[in-house]
């Protein structure tokens, strides 16, 4: 196949739920190396932004999306918030950003933010998918996630989770809440505290459509094969112990020896999405796919599946695909069952 | 490219996008041919339509445009007016019984 290979615009997302810190960490990135050669876009829920004055002192040319959450009222104005940028980098009026970062409402949702980059026919030319930071307030944890959907969509959303109010909570409240956040969400980084430090340069690079992708595909490797074969977590150990009845969200993952038929497998998660895709939060995997000599790896968020990625190399000889999923009410065994029948009956 | 109309033939869904040995219009069909087991289940029917969409037909002889596989699942529940649900058991103890 052939390709065209110029740098496209990295788009970042911080989120998290409201006060959760997602400000104090844009402020301390902004001002570390990551600041650099960084636009920003903050989008405000309340009638008079506030946050972009926080942030302008250190980022002069902040645009702030108003009057609306990103993620459903205002995805308009994110397309023209971005163009202008782009058009503004190109005539030379703003210093040459390569990577834009947008700072959500506690509210939103992060799916749709980037389902609008990868559909619009002119912003996927110039802008890629970078990262989803995730801010989890570790003392308000438990209450977020038993009252606000917005905060498991966001976490289960996220590359790179990052723990902030720790000091806040026991070390063993700390250590449940991340083995927890580790369990629905196997795949992130989980970072603790809002300060940056130069060894957090994962934080906002890496990402498996960075220009090395199998970096990031080795560490999901590495996660992926510390947990069990087709070991499923139901969520319920919170950080304090208290069971969360009402939710029906758990991870498993999927391991195949054989090599996969990626046309039968690409019809089976099109059509899985296309029916559950509200209640399939996240898919991660790495694929050994017939007929070819690498893995590609894929990634989706709920109705949304990111072009996969073929890496250059198999970090060992380990060639079993590994497919994570994060599911709201689904079972690991009719999912399972369902892919691979169709991976066996479909040739 | 089609020589008559002179659309590209290219798509936008992501299951399409993975690299391959194979040229694009084999792909294109072996695509067709798969799609065509699941969706005999509910006996409907797709064909290429000049390398840059698809038509599927319902067994009224209903058509309908698709122009990626990212529409083909919600343009065939129109046409059935039921889910296309992979979990569906009798779907799969039809496409395991299915002649290869």
């Amino acid at each position: 196949m052939t390709t065209i290979s110029f740098d496209l615009i990295a788009l970042n997302v911080i989120t998290g739920f409201l006060g959760s810190g997602k400000t104090t960490l844009l402020r301390n990135l902004l001002a570390s190396d990551f600041g650099n050669e960084t636009a920003v876009l903050i989008n405000e829920f309340g009638e008079v932004g506030i946050d972009h004055l926080l942030v302008g002192e250190i980022a002069p040319d902040t645009v702030l999306l108003k009057s609306g959450c990103v993620c459903c009222s205002i995805r308009g104005e994110l397309k023209d918030a971005l163009v202008q940028l782009f058009s503004r980098r190109q005539k030379g009026e703003v210093p040459k950003f390569c990577r834009v970062i947008l700072e959500t409402t506690g509210l939103a949702d992060p799916a749709p933010i980037f389902a609008t980059i990868l559909t619009d026919p002119m912003l996927r030319h110039h802008f890629r998918l970078g990262v989803i930071v995730t801010v989890v307030d570790a003392f308000n944890a438990t209450l977020h996630e038993r009252l606000h959907p917005e905060w498991t969509a966001q976490v289960t959303a996220a590359d790179r989770l990052v723990l902030t109010k720790r000091d806040l909570i026991t070390d063993e409240a700390g250590d449940a809440l991340q083995k927890h956040l580790e369990r629905i969400n196997p795949a992130a980084l989980i970072l603790t505290g809002a300060e940056v430090k130069p060894q957090d340069r994962l934080l906002l690079t890496a990402g498996l459509h960075d220009s090395r992708p199998e970096r990031e595909a080795e560490r999901w490797i590495q996660n992926l094969r510390s947990r069990p074969q087709n070991e499923s977590d139901n969520r319920g150990v919170l950080s304090n112990h208290e069971h969360s009845t009402h939710c029906r969200i758990n991870s498993f993952c999927l391991v195949f020896d054989h090599q996969i038929n990626w046309t039968a497998f690409g019809l089976w998660l099109s059509m899985l999405l296309n029916r559950h895709g509200q209640n399939v939060l996240r898919v991660k995997g790495i694929l050994n796919i017939a007929g070819a000599d690498y893995p590609v790896a894929i990634h989706g968020v709920q109705h949304l599946v990111h072009p996969p990625v073929h890496l250059p190399r198999w970090p060992d000889a380990d060639r079993q695909s590994r497919i994570v999923f994060i599911v709201d009410g689904i079972d690991q065994e009719i999912v399972e069952e369902s892919l691979r029948t169709f991976c066996e009956y479909l040739k | 490219m089609c020589g008559l109309c002179g659309l590209l033939g290219t798509e936008g869904d992501w299951s399409t996008s993975i690299a391959s040995a194979l040229p694009a219009r084999q792909q294109r069909f072996m695509r067709i041919a798969l799609a065509n087991k699941i969706l005999s289940f509910f006996r409907l029917g797709l064909e290429d339509f000049q390398g840059v969409s698809y038509v599927l037909t319902s067994p009224t002889g209903r058509r309908e445009i698709v122009s990626d596989f990212g529409q083909l699942w919600r343009v065939a529940e129109t046409l059935t007016g039921r889910p296309i649900d992979p979990l569906d058991p009798a779907l799969l103890r039809w496409l395991s019984s299915a002649p290869q």
